[in-house]
C-alpha cells in the first residue's frame, strides 16, 4: 500500500506534504534506502510541500498541541486537511494520508470518509518518511526563519507543561507500577 | 567549601567537550555555568578570572579587561551521568550544540549540567512525568532557555511529538522495568540515525531477584532488539551500587 500525502505536526503549525517517491516495503531497511532520507538533497525530491498552516498564536498552538496529544483532530486541522487534500471523484480510490499517531488517524478517518490513513505502526515506509520530515522540517517549510521551530518549541513546551502541573487534581505523584 | 578560601584552582577541559575539571586541593568535575551568579540546587560554584583576549589594538597600553567565568561543581554521587563520566565513558554523545532528549529529568539537577554542556546553541528536551518534581524542572527551565520542559509520560512519545525535534542523543534514567522499550519508542520517533543512546540501569528496578550482571545483560539484549547497537557498558561503582551505564548507537538500516 502506498502513501499519497503526509501530515507533519510541529510547534509552529501543520504541514501537508505530497509524496512523490517512496521506498518499497521490502527494501526499506537497506542502507542505500535509509541513506536517502538522511540527505536533504535527496529527501527534498521525495516529498513536496503542499501547504503549511501556521498557528495564529501561542494560545492557538497550545490548544492544538493538547488536541494532538489526545489524538483529536481539531477544527483547525480539519480545515487544513479539507483545503489541501483533493476530493475523490471516484468512490473506489481513497487517498492515503501518512500520520504518526494511530488515535489521530482514527479521528481523521471518522471526519473524512474518503481518506485512508497509514501510521508508522502499520507501515515502516511511512515511519521513515515522517522521520525525514521531522529531520528536515526547518528547511522544508520555506517560510520559516532559522530557529523559529526551536523558539516555538520552547514557548509551547513551557505552556503545555505548566498547564499539566497546574491542573493536576492530585498534588502528589501518581505512581505507575 | 572545598574550593574556596583563596585556593588556586585551575580549570582544564575534560576529554568530553563541554565538561571541565577543576584542579585545586582536590579535583572536581565541573561545567561552565550558563547562568553565572546562580546555583540551581545549592551546588558549589567556582569563579575563574580569564585574562581578556589580546586583540589587535593591545599596543595602546590598556590592560585587556579580565572577565570572570563561572563553573558549577558536578557531584558524581548525585548525578549518574557525572558518575559515568568519572567512570571513564568513551563517548557521551553530547557536546556543545547537541540536541539531547533527556528521559527521567526529575527536578532538573542533572539536566542543568547537560544544559551547560550543550550550551546556548544546543537544546535539552527534558521529559518528566511526576508533577511534583516537574514543578522544579519548569522553574529551572525558566532560567535556562535551552531547556524545554515536558511534563508527560515517556512511554507515550507521540503525546509530546510537537515539542521535540530530531535529537543527537537520548539519555535515559527512568528506572522502570520496561526501560528498554521506553528508550526504543523514543528512539524510533526522535533519534537521528547514528545518534547516541546513554542509559542508566538500576538492577533493582528491573528485577530485584536476579543478580545485577544478569539483569544488565538482559537489558542490553532488549536494547539490541530496538536497533540500538551497544558500544560500552560500565558499573557506576563506587558512586552507585548495582547500577550500570550502557552506551549504544541507533541504527535503522540492516
Amino acid at each position: 500500500m502506498s502513501v499519497d500525502y503526509l501530515l507533519h505536526e510541529s510547534s509552529v503549525g501543520y504541514a501537508v506534504f505530497k509524496v512523490r517517491m517512496q521506498a518499497d516495503t521490502v527494501g526499506n531497511r537497506l542502507k542505500e534506502v535509509q541513506d536517502k532520507s538522511q540527505d536533504l538533497a535527496t529527501f527534498g525530491k521525495m516529498v513536496d510541500l503542499v501547504s503549511f498552516a501556521p498557528f495564529h498564536g501561542a494560545a492557538h498552538a497550545l490548544e492544538n498541541a493538547n488536541d494532538v496529544s489526545e489524538g483529536i483532530a481539531s477544527d483547525f486541522l480539519r480545515t487544513v486537511l479539507e483545503a489541501n487534500l483533493p476530493k475523490s471523484e471516484k468512490k473506489k480510490r481513497k487517498i492515503t494520508l501518512g500520520v504518526v499517531d494511530r488515535n489521530l488517524a482514527g479521528s481523521i478517518k471518522a471526519a473524512f470518509p474518503h481518506i485512508e490513513c497509514e501510521t508508522s505502526e502499520t507501515s515502516e515506509v511511512v515511519g521513515d518518511l515522517l522521520r525525514g520530515l521531522r529531520l528536515h522540517a526547518g528547511k522544508l517549510l520555506k517560510k520559516l526563519q532559522e530557529g523559529d521551530v526551536e523558539r516555538a518549541q520552547l514557548g509551547l513546551g513551557h505552556a503545555y507543561s505548566r498547564a499539566k502541573v497546574k491542573f493536576s487534581v492530585q498534588k502528589n505523584d501518581n505512581h505507575i507500577i | 567549601a572545598g574550593a574556596k578560601g583563596g585556593q588556586r584552582v585551575v580549570i582544564e577541559p575534560h576529554r568530553h567537550a563541554g565538561v571541565f575539571v577543576a584542579r585545586g586541593k582536590e579535583d572536581l568535575l565541573v561545567t561552565k555555568n550558563l547562568t553565572p551568579g546562580e546555583a540551581v540546587y545549592g551546588e558549589k560554584r567556582i569563579s575563574i578570572d580569564t585574562p581578556g583576549a589580546v586583540s589587535g589594538d593591545a599596543t595602546n597600553g590598556d590592560t585587556p579587561i579580565a572577565t570572570k567565568t563561572e563553573y558549577r561543581v558536578w557531584n558524581p554521587f548525585r548525578s549518574k551521568l557525572a558518575a559515568g563520566i568519572l567512570g571513564g565513558l568513551e563517548d557521551i554523545h553530547m557536546k556543545p550544540g547537541s540536541k539531547v532528549l533527556y528521559l527521567g529529568a526529575a527536578s532538573g539537577t542533572s539536566v542543568s549540567h547537560v544544559a551547560d554542556i550543550v550550551g546556548p546553541t544546543g537544546t535539552v528536551f527534558a521529559v518528566e512525568f511526576s508533577h511534583r518534581s516537574g514543578r522544579d524542572l519548569i522553574n529551572m527551565a525558566t532560567h535556562r532557555t535551552n531547556v524545554i520542559p515536558i511534563i508527560e509520560d515517556a512511554r507515550h512519545p507521540l503525546k509530546y511529538r510537537m515539542l521535540v525535534s530530531m535529537v543527537d542523543c537520548i539519555f535515559a534514567d527512568v528506572a522502570q522495568p520496561d526501560q528498554a522499550r521506553i528508550v526504543g519508542l523514543n528512539a524510533h520517533q526522535f533519534l537521528k540515525v547514528g545518534g547516541g543512546v546513554v542509559v542508566s540501569i538500576k538492577a533493582n528496578c528491573i528485577d530485584s531477584t536476579a543478580p545485577p550482571e544478569q539483569v544488565f545483560a538482559r537489558e542490553v539484549i532488549k536494547l539490541r532488539e530496538e536497533r540500538i547497537k551497544p558500544k560500552e557498558q560500565l558499573t557506576l561503582e563506587p558512586f552507585e551500587r548495582d547500577h550500570a551505564m550502557v552506551v549504544g548507537v541507533y541504527q535503522r538500516s540492516g
